[in-house]
């Protein structure tokens, strides 16, 4: 058995022909809408990012914004909501590292052997942290409310983890020792991000779950919440957006995006052009060494014919 | 006579090539009590039990580990994997100690095993029970609990359990027979004979009477020497070999003999010639570490860019990373190069997996089975006569055989079958013989003169003897013109030699066990002339002697050998001083033409010219020639000289030399009698094999011991050379080189041949260049002997044979010395760096075997001394084809395709990570998890490159031998160049990019149905499973041959990372070190994006691949892939017997193309030479025209069907080639 190359071109060209076809004519439904106001919810007189940062992080500065959104298109339930971050390394090997599993599922083990990795995040004074490491103490705490011609729009915010993450990775237990519950900057510990609510326990916190499951590039979206409702085209959406979250140290962008799914998932552009691009490919392909055939034949299996050496293969030896 | 081949070739054998040990040069001797154990013990002799385990129970593991440590490779994982056990190493140790580790244990293990086997193998030997004086009684005791000083008692076919001292014996004259197989693989007898003084300690009621004191030289490694003397009480003994009886030999045709123990253990010289022969590596496994540096410097390249931009990076802007002031020294940014040296160290472990580190182990793996499983049980090299198959020594050099691009071939043995037959003598200036030589029915067809055939009216065929002339046989000698010469000449031939005869006594009955073929034949020529040799002890010859009185009368008559002068490579004579019944005393001597002349009186020889004459006959005719003389001795002149002559067998120093001396002082005044001419006879197959072999682009060079002509003869024979060849000759045999030498002044001649050799090699350069430009297609040939060799060697002169020897098709070298055959092997292996092969049958072999880069030895027929140096062993040079054109060919293919994709693989797959880490901030983050990266080498893409490594076939076995061209593809090189390697390595940049992109931008804005997002865990998994698939589909696509074996082993690697996946993922444990990548399998096979790259990322990685191969496919297919298309067209064919029939021409037209053929140029010995049988066919197959074969070709070629016909049952599709 042996596999010709020709042929085998045209299996992968027929394989990815008709995957990139039908692929994204499912796409086009999806609708999405991005709104980066990371420039936007910050007083214009802030020019410098050093001035930004020192009013994100000042307590007593109002920090909420509202924005416009445009629904371009009918958006039907459920409409997930996102934020993105740009220019955040999650996937640092400092950061990623920074958590303690074992701690997270068997809250009660809380030896300092256990939450070794978590360190810098270890210890607040002599106390052990629940959850301890970089990545929680990071928690995203910006928060959006939607609204629409005045009526409050709901966003389910249950079921947005992973459900092996809820039962399989987070225990039943609640935060202790949290730094970011401190008022700011008690004991000289710094605030990172959101705090915690100590009556929440870890595994119903789904914010931390989702954020505690890494993004693999600089470049992420994490699950926001969930708007169970559809919503017509040209509906206005006030979204009124509590800025709390530092960026701006790190010049990284924040958006908010809004995006209805298809079965296969959300308007994901890259598979899709992915697909046509090399299934095009494939049939230029295919059809260039048609043409090739055809304009310059070559007699298969013809000894006499070799260009690689420029010498005859030659005849068979006589015995 | 070069073409004598020395009897006792033993004796000088080893010492060509291995210096002696020190202790020898020194001269220290031991003493020796026999029988007095208590006496002995001051001296702290060895004990008899041997080990040649290389560990014990304790020393395995350290030692067996540092053999394994001075592998570069398994050292710089030991030292990654220490490094990974660090805070810098963003890996768990256990990546790099799970391979590690799988790598090491599969080597201990086949260490340990092959360990144990020799263990109990000397376990066994150890225990071997031998009969031993103790206590006054013989008593079995283990070998092991033998003594020096020890009596012993060894019994008819067992061996001998040290090397001994011969004491006794029952055979009568205290001889003994020994078989020698285990040394040096002659299987003849050897006689050893004890000293007359202890003959009678045959029994132990004498024996335990033996006192004596042994006198000898300190262990050595000198198989065929031993000096030393035996006390017994106030005498003196001289002992020489002949009283040794060496470990590893066995007592034949004797019921017992008794003798005391002189060397034990690993004292005996079997044991202390056992050295480790350093093992030779193949071209491509040294080309392989340089493509190891390079994987070293890109390694080094991507961890300095790494290390330099994660230092740039790390920044306290970060603020999410925590990099307060106390942060450890790799995160720093108040230390900016401390963070980039760290990250360096970071960056190797990580990145640690592009050196290949089971790469070594799987192609030990590979060559394994390609030895064991193909080579040495091919059918095709199996030769039924001797029963011998062919033979891998080493596994090294598998792939060597498919770049061969010279031999060095041997002559006699090797080209030809060894097998000589008494074919003509020259008896008094008269020849005798009516037989014609091949090559001179070939010299006459082509002059256009015919030759009668004469009809062979003998139904009977003796072995060695094909002589046919009526003037000589049934006693018709007596009527020539010089009886008593005949006479002189028959006994010579009777008397003169060192053969033994076996078996009963009768001339139809006797087998002759002789050192060389030549020596048979010249005894059976005496036997059929009517001088029976029947008998020999140490002392006596017995010869039945018919017709000497009167025809019909037969006569036993008894000579007694007074000495025997042996043969050596210098001495180049052997000679035997006999005494007549009547009392005459004669020296017999056969030598070498130069020597025997140089020794003769000057009266009486008459016919020397004319016999000179006839030498130089039998010589053109390819024969092998030896001069006979003998000399009457007188008694006084005899016992002064045989004083000398004891004197210096006695001596404890350079016995050798002495005895050379004092033979020299009676060698003289010798009355010539005559010569012989001894045919040897071309082995089966061997034109068209190295007329295929030119086809493969190989040359072909012929180095012999033999004579211009008769090298020059064979060359023709053999189609090495033709008359459309122009020749160049470069000869120290001319005239005015001879006249020098008469001269006598031997700095003159030097001088002298240095100027002609020089003069001659630039003369024959520049015609050679000038033909190059000048004449396209002629090809070129050059012959040389020895002394010119010697000089055209010289530095000076070195530069141009080199560029001469470069531009020929063919070179013969001949009357070449060992040390040639090395120098001239070495001299192309490093000069040229072209890869060599040297093939020959000898002890004078060994050096050559040794010096290039494969050696091959002709097993089965002679001696083992050249299969022992060698690399491969095969029983005929024909089935050089099958060794170098299929299995050589295959194995080249199959191990560059391995190193290559192994290249691919692991630089595709450290190259994603490091893709990777341009987006975590250089930080040295790990994309997948510890255990995936442990088992990518070893259990997810180990299999099936080890299945291609060992199926892979790009044409049919019958077609690589229908076209032998495709081998060129080796010689160029052209599966393992740089080219090659830089497509590989392109492809995998592209592929690394496709699969490290493609899965994290998947995700990047991808959301499942439930609008969750995946993580780095679920990218790294989801790009793992992209890579493990499209690493197995792309070997899938780099093979030529798809069998069920490599389907299972790729598919099957696929799956067992999914069974992997799902067991390590889906199972909470220790393994995974964060909980990671749990439950993640289920998560990612649950979005449709994971179906979706799984399909669309391997047809978009291997789509550049699928294009390069089908353009370079269409615009510039590879000679295989031609190939490869007309199987497609025809079919494959099946392997059978692919002899192409060829129409017959007229007897007109054969002479017309034999005339056409004549030679353009003569020269003074191209007059001699001949066409062969397959000289013909070989333009014929050039201009396209096919011949008939004539009938002594047909006769031939039907004797070589048999075989043929056999090895064709044994087709591709045999279970040897799947």
């Amino acid at each position: 058995m042996r596999p010709s190359p020709l042929l085998s071109m045209w299996g992968g060209t027929n394989i990815s022909l008709s995957l990139g076809f039908f692929l994204p004519l499912l796409l086009v439904q999806v609708v999405e809408i991005v709104d980066e106001y990371q420039t936007a919810c910050i007083p214009s007189s802030y020019t410098n990012n050093d001035e930004r940062v020192q009013y994100i992080q000042d307590v007593n500065t109002n920090k909420l914004c509202t924005r416009t959104l445009t629904v371009p298109k009918h958006m039907k339930q459920p409409i997930f909501v996102y934020y993105q971050l740009e220019n955040y390394y999650q996937n640092h090997r400092r950061y990623v590292k920074s958590r303690s599993d074992k701690q997270l599922l068997n809250g009660d083990s809380t030896s300092s052997t256990d939450t070794e990795t978590c360190k810098p995040e270890q210890f607040l004074g002599e106390l052990p942290i629940i959850p301890c490491g970089l990545i929680a103490w990071s928690l995203f705490n910006d928060t959006y409310s939607f609204t629409s011609g005045g009526h409050a729009i709901t966003i389910n915010k249950k079921g947005i983890s992973w459900k092996s993450d809820r039962e399989h990775k987070f225990g039943s237990f609640y935060p202790q020792n949290f730094p970011n519950n401190l008022p700011n900057n008690q004991n000289g510990s710094l605030i990172g991000g959101a705090s915690l609510d100590p009556n929440v326990s870890l595994n119903e916190n789904e914010d931390l779950i989702v954020w505690m499951r890494t993004a693999a590039l600089p470049t992420f979206r994490k699950l926001y919440g969930r708007i169970d409702q559809n919503l017509n085209a040209h509906t206005q959406l006030s979204v009124q957006i509590s800025n709390n979250y530092n960026t701006y140290s790190f010049d990284g962008k924040k958006k908010l995006v809004l995006s209805t799914t298809s079965w296969l998932g959300g308007k994901n552009d890259f598979l899709g052009v992915a697909y046509i691009t090399v299934g095009s490919f494939c049939i230029f392909l295919a059809l260039a060494f048609f043409l090739l055939h055809w304009k310059h034949p070559r007699p298969l299996g013809d000894t006499k014919y070799s260009l690689s050496r420029g010498h005859k293969v030659g005849k068979p030896v006589a015995n | 006579m070069a073409a004598w081949r020395p009897s006792h070739r033993g004796r000088h054998r080893l010492d060509h090539y291995r210096a002696p040990e020190p202790d020898l040069l020194l001269g220290g001797h031991r003493t020796i009590f026999c029988n007095e154990f208590e006496k002995n013990q001051g001296f702290k002799f060895k004990g008899n039990s041997i080990s040649t385990t290389k560990y014990n129970v304790l020393t395995f593991l350290p030692k067996g580990l540092f053999e394994q440590f001075r592998r570069v490779a398994n050292l710089y994982f030991l030292m990654i994997s220490i490094l990974s056990a660090t805070p810098v190493s963003p890996v768990n140790p256990i990546t790099n100690v799970v391979p590690l580790t799988l790598v090491l244990s599969v080597s201990l293990i086949k260490e340990a095993f092959e360990d144990w086997k020799r263990f109990i193998n000397d376990k066994a030997i150890n225990g071997t029970a031998v009969e031993v004086l103790r206590d006054d009684r013989w008593k079995k005791l283990p070998w092991r609990r033998l003594r020096v000083g020890d009596i012993v008692k060894v019994n008819q076919d067992s061996f001998f359990p040290a090397d001994l001292l011969f004491l006794a014996s029952t055979n009568q004259d205290g001889i003994c027979y020994v078989e020698t197989a285990n040394l040096d693989g002659e299987t003849n007898l050897k006689i050893r004979k004890a000293l007359e003084r202890t003959w009678d300690y045959v029994d132990e009621e004498r024996a335990k009477d033996f006192r004596g004191e042994i006198q000898c030289e300190q262990p050595n490694n000198s198989l065929y020497t031993f000096t030393g003397n035996l006390v017994i009480g106030k005498q003196t003994l001289p002992v020489t070999p002949n009283q040794l009886l060496l470990r590893g030999c066995s007592l034949r045709n004797t019921e017992y003999i008794v003798g005391v123990v002189v060397f034990t253990g690993h004292e005996t010289k079997v044991m202390m010639n056992a050295m480790n022969v350093p093992s030779k590596r193949s071209t491509l496994e040294r080309r392989l570490d340089k493509l190891i540096l390079i994987l070293f410097s890109v390694l080094f390249t991507m961890c300095l860019v790494g290390a330099i931009c994660s230092g740039i990076f790390i920044n306290r802007k970060y603020w999410y990373l925590g990099l307060t002031s106390d942060v450890e020294d790799q995160f720093n940014p108040g230390n900016r190069f401390l963070v980039a040296s760290l990250a360096f160290l970071t960056f190797v472990t990580l990145f640690s997996p592009i050196i290949p580190i089971s790469l070594y182990v799987s192609i030990e793996m590979i060559k394994f089975i390609q030895v064991t499983q193909f080579i040495n049980k091919d059918l095709r090299m199996y030769h039924k006569d001797t029963k011998t198959p062919a033979l891998a020594r080493t596994s090294n050099l598998n792939e060597e055989l498919g770049q061969v691009e010279y031999i060095f071939s041997d002559k006699t043995g090797t080209l030809t079958r060894n097998l000589m037959e008494f074919f003509k003598c020259s008896i008094g200036g008269v020849m005798y013989g009516t037989g014609v030589t091949e090559i001179e029915k070939g010299a006459a067809r082509r002059n256009g003169t015919s030759m009668e055939e004469v009809e062979s009216s003998k139904d009977f065929h003796e072995k060695y003897f094909n002589f046919e002339d009526d003037k000589l046989m049934k006693g018709a000698w007596r009527q020539e013109g010089s009886p008593e010469l005949c006479k002189e000449f028959f006994r010579c031939l009777a008397i003169c030699h060192t053969v033994l005869p076996e078996g009963d006594e009768l001339p139809d009955k006797i087998t002759y066990q002789a050192a060389s073929p030549d020596e048979a034949a010249l005894v059976t020529a005496a036997k059929m002339f009517g001088f029976f040799f029947f008998r020999r002890s140490p002392t006596t010859i017995k010869v039945r002697e018919s017709h000497i009185e009167k025809i019909g009368r037969i006569q036993d008559v008894e000579y007694e050998i007074l000495n025997v002068l042996e043969f050596n490579s210098t001495r180049k004579r052997q000679s035997v001083i006999c005494r007549y019944p009547n009392g005459r005393l004669v020296l017999y001597c056969k030598g070498a033409d130069s020597v025997i002349y140089e020794r003769l009186n000057d009266r009486g020889n008459t016919f020397k010219d004319v016999n000179r004459d006839h030498l130089e006959y039998f010589g053109s005719a390819g024969l092998r020639t030896l001069c006979l003389a003998y000399r009457d001795l007188d008694i006084n002149l005899y016992e002064s000289w045989n004083e000398k002559f004891v004197q210096a067998k006695s001596a404890l120093r350079d016995r050798e030399k002495k005895l050379d001396e004092v033979a020299e002082l009676i060698e003289r005044d010798l009355v010539l009698l005559g010569c012989t001419a001894i045919e040897d006879k071309l082995q089966e197959g061997v034109p068209a094999c190295i007329e295929t072999l030119a086809k493969a682009g190989i040359k072909i060079w012929v180095l012999t011991g033999d004579k211009l002509e008769t090298a020059i003869n064979i060359a023709y024979a053999c189609s090495l050379i033709n008359n459309g060849m122009k020749q160049f000759i470069i000869n120290s045999d001319t005239k005015e080189i001879r006249e020098v030498e008469d001269r006598g002044d031997p700095i003159e001649t030097a001088q002298m041949i240095e100027r002609i050799v020089s003069k001659k090699l630039h003369d024959s350069l520049q015609q050679a260049l000038d033909s190059e430009r000048t004449q396209m297609g002629l090809e070129l040939a050059l012959i040389i002997d020895g002394r010119c060799l010697m000089h055209a060697l010289d530095p000076q002169l070195r530069g141009t044979l080199l560029k001469l020897s470069m531009l020929c098709k063919a070179v013969v070298c001949c009357r070449v010395s060992p040390l040639q055959k090395a120098q001239v092997t070495s001299l192309i292996k490093d000069g040229a760096k072209k890869i060599t092969l040297s093939i020959g049958d000898g002890a004078n072999d060994v050096s050559m075997i040794q010096a290039a880069h494969i050696g091959v030895g002709i097993s089965g027929m002679e001696g083992m001394q050249a299969v022992m140096a060698s690399d491969f062993a095969i029983a005929q040079f024909r089935f050089l084809t099958e060794l170098l054109l299929v299995h050589g060919r295959l194995s080249y293919i199959r191990i560059s395709k391995v190193v290559c994709y192994f290249f691919y693989k692991n630089l595709m797959f450290t190259l994603t990570q490091f893709w990777f880490n341009l987006y975590t901030g250089f930080s040295g983050q790990r994309f997948y998890d510890d255990w995936y990266q442990s088992l990518y080498n070893v259990v997810f893409t180990a299999l099936p490159v080890i299945i291609v490594g060992i199926f892979d076939k790009d044409v049919s076995i019958a077609n690589a031998r229908k076209y032998p061209q495709l081998y060129k593809a080796g010689i160029e090189n052209a599966f393992f160049k740089w080219r090659i390697l830089i497509v590989w390595a392109l492809s995998a940049v592209y592929q690394s990019i496709i699969l490290f992109y493609f899965p994290a931008k998947a995700i990047m804005e991808g959301k499942n149905g439930s609008g969750r997002m995946l993580g780095l865990w679920d990218a790294g998994t989801m790009a793992f499973t992209c890579v493990v698939v499209t690493v197995n589909v792309r070997l899938l696509m780099a093979c030529n041959f798809v069998t069920k074996w490599h389907l299972i082993s790729i598919f099957g690697s696929i799956l067992a990372w999914f069974i992997f996946a799902f067991l390590y993922s889906g199972i909470r444990n220790q393994l995974d070190r964060q909980g990671n990548v749990y439950k993640v399998i289920f998560i990612i096979m649950g979005t449709w994006y994971f179906w979706l790259l799984i399909v669309l990322v391997p047809i978009c990685s291997l789509a550049l691949d699928f294009c390069y191969e089908g353009l370079q496919r269409w615009f510039a297919p590879c000679d295989y892939q031609i190939i490869q298309e007309v199987e497609k067209r025809e079919g494959s064919p099946v392997d059978g017997f692919l002899l192409v029939e060829s129409p017959r021409l007229s007897a007109e037209e054969q002479t017309s193309i034999a005339l056409a053929q004549l030679p353009r140029e003569m020269s003074r010995h191209t007059g001699y030479s001949f066409d062969s049988p397959c000289f013909d066919s070989f333009f014929a197959s050039q201009e396209g025209v096919s011949m008939s074969h004539r009938s002594y070709d047909i006769a031939r070629r039907a004797s070589m069907r048999g075989p043929r016909r056999l090895s064709s049952d044994a087709g591709q599709d045999s279970p040897l080639y799947l």
